[in-house]
């Protein structure tokens, strides 16, 4: 390693061919400054707009850092330029929408979020008197809904599909009809859309438990046909990653499969596993069509999930935009309030999951 | 052991799908006594669950009904599912999953012979929630429109396309209209409001308007939207705009006044549509004992008291329940909606007009038939 | 320097040779086999065989619950397929009223999630890939981190959200650029037509699904990038390969089927994508490549089951269900196809690597320049991001 990455640096430039053509040290930053006043200008000329000056200003950087480039160095090098300028680019525009999405969410949401609000559930008074219902917004109800909807949906999945990749990576054979056979069937359930795989399990428990089957169980098992291919397809990416030089060296060493695989391959894999888990799961918690179909819905605070309807937050979110109440911006407002719960649950999951996989995954660098 | 779960579970579908078309189940004759309003009731013994949805133009309504109903009687809860839209509400209601459906139009024919489980003496459509469709408009400059139902059929037909036209100047003379593009929002899911509106124009203005009422928008080329809200915010949004949409959810858009005639222009208040629902519905006969399913005849609607476009919804439930406590708990709690305090409380928290007292009695009468 | 470091080893593309995770291994430690199974000895360990039975009986379970799905959308989308459509009195009624079959009905369907699947996957999957890139290769480590983690905590906003995102912020973003285009290139066909006044387009529903399908394309492909074993990419860098030659030399091959499988999540994800799209997009049921219009958006299968699923009657639940089927066939197909360019390409590309390998036969006066400070600064950075996703 050491000998591939000389540490040793020649502090300040050398006088000798290995410098020439190269382009000054912060060219790229000039490059840009210039490249920002000169579509700023020719904007002035049309008529200002931010996006059409950063986007204009993107692609003046672009093409003159790849003349620049070329002329004063050589090709390989402005590719090089070249595709370094984009992938930022392509970077800075896209984190754009992301920022949006999220600071929306954030803005909105914030004002809803009180102590209150997630202590307690939504609740309605009536006053006889005057006739008059006030409601009481809370997503506590939701809150508990999603995590157990959530949870059990991913006890299911996760066994179920970090066992199957397993088996496609580690026991089933390429040629193999079954691994074949499961990873066309996996294939296969990306594609199932979320309502129907709402409705498959409402109508498997109302099979089995007649037709009031409306419960977060069911719910669940609707997630979980949802997630499972999400779980699989990242896990078997992830597993196949894992060296083989490691599984060798475990077996020459006459350790078991089983050790191998739960000692030396699943830590090996362990920071993607997690990343796909959270990624599925992630998937998964944002649904709204699936819960409506097999928990149907209720205001009312519900954590059993074996019976009786039950509420989560993207349910919260999605009946306050779609069915507001007749004061529409409280609706919205308690809405947003639970979009903001929601991708908070899911930042606190994604830190637990991290601190998870960073105690087992083996120590030092990958 | 997963797998023998599913084989079972295969083998109960079959047989409960011969058990359900074999199913018959044998009621004694019905008599009728009707009960006063339901009001004096005491509700306090009732405990239990009540599992219902359907119908969305009620959500409001029954947000309102089910906290003013379970406040008096504390052992119960309600769940109502506003997600389920009417055809789902009715689907659920029957296969069992729901005690009553909420549905904006009566039950067909077909579904009503589907609905086996309620015996020989079938299903009642109860008339429980009244509004009317609003015409919702965002037009700089024009914060007052009358529309009448030819000029409304000629917009939403597309062969109006500037609101600057002479039919919209004709009914509007002090309005000064611009010549900005017509955008006529829709609605792109399937919608009680749809068909309450489609049959209002097939009705009133036969020679523009000559689509059938139907529940999904019938003309391409409109800007659809999902849902109420989707319509309001996208009317809201745009300039030039025009939509229809539920009145109790329209919040502070500008809403036109409507005339059949293209006299006696209206705005929406829910005692002109009370009125207008007065004259202009009657029961239709279903042959179901019962049954308050209504027919609306649009162009019997007139004069400066009556709001053109009222929009019923119904509760729909059987008249013979196999479980006698949930029968109990559904009746107690229609009959309460269906009474006076009932349809108050959805005026004042819902923004809803009051079913006409003679239908209530009715109403009262039908729920005693329930067993 | 390893003499074993030889040319072959790093152009191949068979990710799963040769490689070492922990670059302090010398590299080559054994034989490259394909096969997973190592030569076991005839004494069977319990525990390795309750786990080799855990996972071959997951994998059946998997093929079980999927068989319970396919069954139940078979069953009740047959009656609807199989229907009359022109007699039906159900199915002449409501949103089903204007077909006269089933194929009718579905086909427009089936063509306008594709076309929207497609457009959101020209955007969002290079940028997706690009972003990962940046992150693994690019970023300074700490930022790279950060970055990694908004990106993954996009994936967590609910599909509602999008959709309210999109219309309060992507249709009146679009509303110039859709004037614009409408305006400047409009004879190209797809931007034609009556272009919108409210935004409600497929292309500001494709935008979104590009949005959301970016933290499932990058969060995989990043961790398959970060994954790359370093000597690869030391070698490449040590033979004189600029920064974006060693990214196309060392990490791309061996990602490749990763970014694959990246992008089809991803297009899974797009093709079933329900609330956002019915939320944002102004459907018709029609086959149209319009982009900027109101009324001549084709729709999609999965909003519209989601938005005629609340009124349709029993036969057309039905229907709906059986265009739910078709979609399953559609992602299905698309998956096989995608399978197989992976394999084909491979297959090929490596084939052809090995007796080619013009890549790495860097002209001898370049090689100078490039060693250079800049290069070796490079290399410090890409030192960096390991284990910046721990």
């Amino acid at each position: 390693m050491t000998a591939l990455s000389p540490r040793t640096v020649e502090k300040g430039p050398v006088p000798n061919s290995l410098t020439t053509g190269q382009l000054p040290r912060f060219a790229e930053l000039y490059i840009f400054g210039a490249s920002a006043v000169v579509s700023g200008v020719l904007l002035m000329l049309i008529g200002f707009d931010l996006i059409g000056w950063l986007v204009l200003s993107a692609v003046v950087y672009l093409v003159l850092l790849g003349i620049l480039s070329s002329l004063v160095e050589n090709r390989r090098k402005a590719v090089d330029r070249l595709v370094r300028g984009l992938v930022t680019v392509a970077f800075l525009l896209a984190i754009i929408p992301l920022i949006s999405t999220l600071f929306t969410v954030v803005s909105k949401g914030i004002g809803a979020l009180s102590f209150q609000f997630i202590t307690q559930s939504g609740g309605s008074a009536f006053n006889p008197d005057t006739l008059e219902v006030t409601n009481t917004p809370g997503a506590l109800q939701a809150i508990v809904g999603t995590l157990i909807i959530t949870g059990i949906a991913t006890l299911i999945s996760v066994p179920i599909g970090l066992f199957t990749s397993i088996y496609l990576v580690e026991y089933g054979r390429p040629g193999q009809w079954l691994s074949r056979t499961v990873t066309f069937l996996v294939d296969v359930m990306t594609g199932i859309p979320s309502i129907v795989a709402g409705l498959f399990a409402f109508s498997l428990f109302t099979i089995i438990l007649g037709p009031k089957a409306f419960s977060g169980f069911s719910a669940s098992v609707a997630l979980s046909v949802l997630m499972i291919p999400t779980v699989v397809r990242a896990c078997e990416e992830m597993l196949r990653l894992v060296p083989h030089d490691l599984r060798e060296a475990s077996y020459a060493l006459g350790v078991s499969k089983f050790a191998t695989i739960v000692r030396i391959v699943l830590p090996t894999a362990i920071a993607g596993i997690v990343t796909g888990i959270m990624l599925a799961i992630a998937r998964v918690i944002g649904e709204t069509a699936p819960i409506f179909m097999a928990a149907s819905f209720t205001d009312n605070f519900n954590s059993n999930p074996f019976e009786g309807p039950m509420q989560t937050l993207p349910v919260m979110a999605y009946t306050g935009f779609a069915f507001p109440g007749t004061d529409i911006a409280a609706s919205n407002n308690s809405a947003w309030g639970a979009a903001l719960l929601l991708v908070i649950l899911v930042v606190i999951l994604n830190l637990i999951a991290r601190v998870v996989a960073k105690v087992f995954a083996p120590k030092g660098s990958r | 052991m997963k797998f023998k779960n599913v084989a079972t579970a295969g083998a109960i579908l079959v047989a409960s799908a011969i058990a359900l078309s074999g199913c018959s189940s044998s009621t004694p004759e019905a008599t009728a006594t009707a009960t006063p309003t339901a009001a004096a009731v005491d509700y306090s013994s009732l405990s239990g669950t009540i599992t219902a949805g359907g119908s969305s133009a009620q959500a409001n309504a029954q947000a309102a009904w089910t906290t003013a109903f379970t406040a008096q009687a504390k052992g119960v809860t309600i769940n109502y599912d506003k997600s389920q839209g009417s055809g789902g509400g009715v689907t659920n209601w029957t296969a069992g999953s729901y005690d009553f459906a909420g549905s904006d139009s009566p039950l067909t024919a077909d579904q009503q012979t589907a609905a086996t489980k309620c015996g020989p003496n079938g299903a009642i459509n109860l008339p429980i929630y009244l509004d009317g469709v609003a015409i919702v408009y965002n037009l700089a400059g024009v914060d007052k429109l009358n529309l009448s139902a030819e000029t409304l059929a000629k917009i939403f037909s597309l062969s109006i396309t500037t609101w600057n036209d002479p039919a919209i100047a004709a009914e509007n003379p002090t309005a000064k209209l611009p010549a900005t593009a017509i955008t006529t929002v829709t609605r792109s899911d399937g919608s009680g409001t749809t068909k309450t509106f489609t049959n209002f124009l097939s009705q009133t203005a036969k020679d523009v308007w000559t689509y059938p009422a139907d529940s999904a928008w019938p003309i391409a080329g409109t800007s659809a939207q999902k849902g109420t809200s989707g319509i309001v915010q996208a009317v809201g949004a745009g300039d030039g705009t025009i939509g229809y949409a539920d009145h109790s959810a329209i919040g502070d858009l500008k809403a036109a006044a409507v005339s059949v005639k293209g006299k006696d222009f209206v705005s929406f208040s829910p005692e002109a549509v009370t009125s207008a629902f007065d004259a202009a519905a009657t029961t239709a006969d279903t042959g179901i004992k019962g049954d308050l399913a209504q027919k609306v005849d649009f162009t019997a609607i007139s004069g400066t008291e009556a709001y053109p476009i009222p929009l019923v919804s119904y509760g729909i439930l059987c008249t013979t329940f196999a479980d006698a406590k949930q029968k109990e708990l559904t009746t107690a709690y229609l009959g309460w909606i269906g009474s006076d305090v009932g349809q108050k409380v959805a005026a004042k928290n819902a923004g809803a007009a009051q079913i006409p007292e003679k239908l209530l009695t009715e109403i009262a009468a039908s729920l005693a038939l329930v067993k | 320097m390893s003499d074993r470091t030889s040319v072959e080893s790093v152009s191949s593309t068979q990710p799963r040779q040769n490689t070492t995770s922990d670059s302090t291994t010398p590299l080559g430690g054994g034989e490259p086999s394909p096969a997973a199974s190592p030569k076991r000895s005839s004494r069977v360990r319990p525990a390795d065989a309750i786990f080799r039975g855990l996972s071959t009986g997951s994998a059946i379970f998997i093929m079980v619950i999927l068989a319970g799905v396919a069954l139940f959308l078979i069953v009740q989308g047959m009656p609807a397929i199989v229907a009359n459509w022109q007699t039906s009195p159900e199915l002449n009624d409501g949103f089903t009223s204007a077909f006269d079959s089933f194929w009718t009905y579905v086909g427009p369907l089936l063509f306008g999630t594709l076309w929207s699947a497609a457009i959101a996957l020209v955007i969002g999957a290079p940028i997706g890939i690009g972003i990962a890139l940046f992150i693994s290769h690019y970023a300074p480590r700490r930022l790279a981190g950060l970055l990694g983690y908004v990106v993954d905590l996009l994936a967590a906003v609910p599909s509602v959200v999008f959709g309210l995102w999109g219309i309060i912020v992507i249709r009146p973003f679009l509303l110039p650029l859709s004037d614009w285009l409408n305006t400047y290139l409009g004879w190209i066909p797809i931007f034609g037509g009556q272009v919108t006044t409210t935004g409600s387009t497929i292309l500001a529903g494709a935008v979104v699904l590009a949005v959301m399908i970016l933290p499932i394309i990058t969060s995989i492909s990043r961790e398959i990038f970060l994954q790359t074993p370093r000597l690869h990419e030391e070698a490449a860098l040590a033979l004189g390969a600029t920064r974006w030659e060693m990214v196309r030399l060392a990490v791309f091959p061996y990602a490749k089927s990763g970014i694959v499988s990246a992008t089809l999540l991803g297009l899974g994800r797009a093709l079933g994508e329900t609330m956002a799209i019915a939320m944002i997009i102004s459907p018709a049921v029609i086959v149209s490549f319009f982009v900027i219009t109101e009324g001549q958006n084709s729709q999609t299968i999965a909003a519209n089951i989601a938005l005629n699923f609340p009124i349709a009657s029993t036969l057309q639940r039905q229907a709906l269900i059986g265009t739910g089927l078709l979609l399953f066939v559609v992602s299905l197909a698309v998956n096989m196809i995608a399978r197989y360019i992976v394999t084909r390409g491979s297959s090929k590309s490596s084939s052809k690597k090995k007796s080619r390998q013009k890549p790495l036969v860097v002209p001898t006066g370049d090689a100078t320049s490039t060693l250079t400070r800049d290069l070796v600064a490079d290399k410090n950075a890409a030192a960096g991001p390991e284990g910046a996703s721990a």
